[in-house]
């Protein structure tokens, strides 16, 4: 999965991957489309039935991969459908950014929000800083070095 | 304390407590003591005991499951760490081990001791405990060096669990001390320190020498999956050339698999091939588990792993 | 074979001249590990050394390499070759033990099939071999296997160090060729130099081997591999550290229009090696892995190559097994077994 640019990162177009939970973070999302709220389009969003159900080689794939960040969302703590769910999302994701950041990735490039079914406006705003927080920081990897993983993706 | 242990060996042995004893012999190789798997009486008189027995055997007790009896084994305190996990984790019930506990005070780190002595390790002969230094013969000559120099890095660290119910002790077990200059996350301290850009290109680099040999996961009590991960075909999630990008993956997963799990034993990074300082990565895991969730990996019996746990007042900067 | 003389302080200005030419390669230390890399100048290497960590067996079959890179757009499908090196190759400071293993890996890759890669990076690199210090590392077993480490047999050049000069034992023409970029530098040996300027023998304990196979094949059903299976953790180190071993996986990394075939080592003491796409494995015990491995060594590869056992006695991975596993102790036993079939 690379990302389109040239070697001073202009026309930088980030590829974020989005994982939201299926009762809380996309229904927030679908809200968000129903509004006509403009956000960019460099999120793909993945739904999952639990924030929890992201494990933390999911994130490590995608960065490693080439991909510029990963964004989890899920429902906020005490809200979760499952009950617990998010607790277990909430310590991974404090663990992971950690390790991410000191292996020298930087931690705009994972993130965790709570975004619940009523918050479209949330999730908007959440595409459009995590994107906008993402293209400053340019290129997670140099693109000479993304392995190709979709036809026409050289 | 080697013929105590030789005698208690050969108790167990008798009495057919126990269908091996997993201890330390001498190799061909002076300087190194390896593993050993004693089952017959004539056999214990190869078990050593000394300052050169700082690797640790609790992974092999996991092979007790397909037995139908016991397996005994010999666990320095930081040893059992792993066992405690191992049994929190359902991986061995706690009767399947007959524990004997050895009070340790210190185990050598070969290449410190190269280091200092100026010789290559080969020619070391006999290494001895001797209080505040050890005792190392090279050829004919016998010198002491002081612990400081030459101790393994998690020996400055020692944090002995001895309240592990060992079975057996050869002696009564004391805590370790020694007065130490380094923190304890001085490693990971000076790495967090850095630029970010430092970091991810002293971490490249690192990354780059790996040659995939997954010694780091062999030697690891904790990666005890049937089917690990790394392994599976459909899907599959490493490409299996060594290529940077299949190598950050593997070692940064394999780190937060570990994490709440590994007992700085230090063995993955003994067994690397090229040196990767893998301390180093695993030291930054424990040290995040202990600041985040209040929890060090075997220390005790009773408290639940912090990844399969959560507290309803856990730090929450995503809101 | 010419024999000349070169001094130490002269021996980096001829090496200089060599990376000028050629990619000079030899033992340096990084991190505290020595390993065989490219350097730009003699300074960079250490010549004072036991032996390399990883074999120099990796400089013609390297842990990974590109085979080729393929393109498909449309219905047209583009296969490009990657160039197996870009210049020429001078290694020096190799160790007969490892010389040796490179002659056996001859035989696998470039006898019956021919591996283009592995025999271009072979015809196309210089062997500068350096003569083992006395004692030898304590792991060492060369001897053992009828090598001797004081012969040029195998490289293109021998360095015999004698305290203050090394002796050069030119063995072939590409020898002479290199000793050419800087010959002022080598001076013949006088007849008294001749006779008293000798590298002492390398004094190394030597193993009888001589009816190693025929025993090993008795014992396929021994109690001995069981035993072996409790230390070994399966974690493969064995087969990276081996100069001889060669066992690899073809695998491509890409997508359905782009991407790259590669070629990286394996090893046969992983659970999955010989695993098949039926689910069927016919080494799934670690007791079986170990049979094949020793099996393969001293009994299936002199076999099947008409060769003699295929290990060279470097030790390397009697040193760094953690399970202490060690070869000279599994091949004494075997030894110490009563005659074959027995």
């Amino acid at each position: 999965m690379v990302s389109s640019s040239d070697s001073l990162g202009n026309g930088f177009e980030p590829k974020i991957l989005v994982f939201a939970c299926n009762w809380c973070s996309y229904a927030g999302a679908d809200l968000a489309g129903v509004s006509r709220l403009q956000m960019p389009p460099n999120c793909r969003v993945v739904r999952v039935m639990c924030s929890a159900r992201v494990r933390p080689e999911f994130v490590i794939t995608a960065l490693s991969k080439g991909l510029d960040g990963v964004l989890v969302l899920g429902c906020h703590p005490g809200d979760c459908h499952y009950s617990e769910g998010n607790y277990f999302t909430r310590r991974r994701g404090l663990l992971l950014r950690k390790l991410l950041e000191y292996v020298g990735i930087e931690p705009e490039r994972f993130q965790v929000r709570w975004v619940s079914a009523s918050e479209g406006a949330k999730f908007a705003e959440t595409v459009e800083r995590v994107t906008e927080q993402i293209r400053a920081l340019g290129p997670n990897r140099p693109r000479s070095e993304v392995l190709p993983t979709e036809p026409g993706d050289k | 304390m080697q013929d105590k242990l030789q005698e208690v060996v050969r108790k167990l042995l008798a009495e057919g407590a126990v269908e091996y004893f997993i201890g330390y012999c001498q190799s061909s190789q002076p300087h190194r003591a390896v593993p050993c798997f004693v089952s017959d009486e004539s056999e214990v008189e190869k078990l050593v005991w000394g300052p050169l027995c700082g690797q640790n055997l609790s992974k092999y007790v996991l092979r007790a499951n397909e037995l139908e009896g016991k397996v005994g084994i010999l666990l320095k305190g930081c040893d059992t760490r792993a066992i405690v996990e191992l049994i929190k984790q359902h991986q061995i019930e706690r009767d399947k081990i007959v524990a004997i506990g050895v009070p340790c005070q210190g185990q050598v780190d070969g290449r410190k001791l190269e280091k200092a002595l100026g010789v290559s390790l080969e020619q070391v002969t006999n290494v001895e405990d001797a209080g505040d230094g050890f005792l190392v013969t090279v050829g004919e000559e016998t010198k002491k060096v002081p612990k400081e120099e030459v101790l393994l890095d998690k020996c400055f660290r020692c944090k002995h669990p001895y309240a592990f119910p060992y079975d057996v002790t050869l002696g009564e077990v004391v805590p370790f001390t020694i007065e130490a200059d380094v923190g304890e996350y001085a490693a990971v301290e000076e790495l967090e320190a850095l630029p970010i850009e430092e970091r991810r290109a002293f971490w490249r680099k690192q990354f780059e020498r790996c040659i995939r040999c997954n010694a780091c996961r062999e030697a690891c009590y904790a990666c005890y999956c049937k089917e690990c991960l790394f392994d599976r075909k459909m899907p599959r999630w490493l490409a299996a050339p060594p290529l940077l990008s299949e190598n950050e993956m593997y070692h940064l997963i394999r780190a937060v698999h570990l994490a709440g799990r590994c007992i700085d034993c230090g063995e993955c990074q003994r067994v690397c091939p090229v040196n990767i300082p893998l301390g180093s990565l695993y030291r930054k895991i424990q040290k995040d588990v202990a600041e985040l969730f209040d929890y060090e990996a075997g220390m005790e019996m009773d408290t639940v792993p912090p990844l399969v746990n959560f507290e309803l007042d856990d730090q929450d900067p995503f809101l | 074979m010419d024999r000349k003389k070169i001094s130490k302080s002269d021996l980096g200005q001829w090496l200089d001249k060599i990376a000028e030419e050629y990619e000079l390669i030899g033992p340096a230390e990084e991190d505290e590990v020595v390993q065989f890399r490219p350097v730009k100048s003699s300074s960079e290497l250490t010549l004072d050394y036991a032996n390399s960590l990883l074999p120099p067996k990796s400089l013609f079959f390297p842990p990974v390499e590109e085979l080729f890179s393929y393109q498909k757009r449309g219905e047209e499908i583009k296969l490009e070759q990657t160039k197996p090196l870009e210049k020429d190759r001078v290694v020096v400071g190799i160790r007969k033990c490892d010389v040796e293993s490179l002659l056996l890996l001859d035989k696998v890759f470039c006898e019956d099939l021919v591996d283009a890669a592995y025999k271009e990076r072979r015809d196309r690199t210089a062997l500068i071999g350096l003569a083992c210090p006395t004692p030898p590392r304590a792991a060492c077993f060369c001897t053992s296997f009828d090598i001797d480490p004081l012969s040029p047999e195998g490289t293109d050049i021998l360095l015999r160090d004698v305290g203050e000069a090394y002796l050069v034992d030119v063995a072939t023409e590409k020898g002479q060729e290199l000793v050419g970029l800087a010959g002022k530098l080598f001076s013949k040996l006088t007849k008294k130099e001749a006779e008293e300027l000798q590298p002492p023998p390398v004094d190394m304990p030597k193993m009888d081997l001589s009816e190693l196979g025929e025993k090993l094949e008795g014992m396929w059903e021994d109690p001995l591999w069981d035993k072996l299976s409790l230390p070994c953790l399966g974690c493969g180190i064995c087969t990276y550290v081996c100069p001889t071993c060669h066992c690899f996986d073809i695998a491509d990394v890409g997508s359905t229009s782009d991407g790259v075939r590669y070629r990286c080592w394996d090893s046969c003491m992983y659970k999955d090696f010989a695993l098949m796409t039926s689910g069927v494995n016919p080494r799934a015990t670690k007791a079986e892995r170990a049979r094949n491995r020793y099996f393969h060594k001293f009994s299936t590869f002199p076999s099947r190559y008409g060769t003699g056992y295929a290990c060279v006695g470097c030790g390397r991975c009697l040193v760094h097994c953690p399970g202490g596993v060690e070869i000279t102790e599994v091949m004494q036993e075997i030894l110490a077994k009563e005659g074959a079939g027995e």
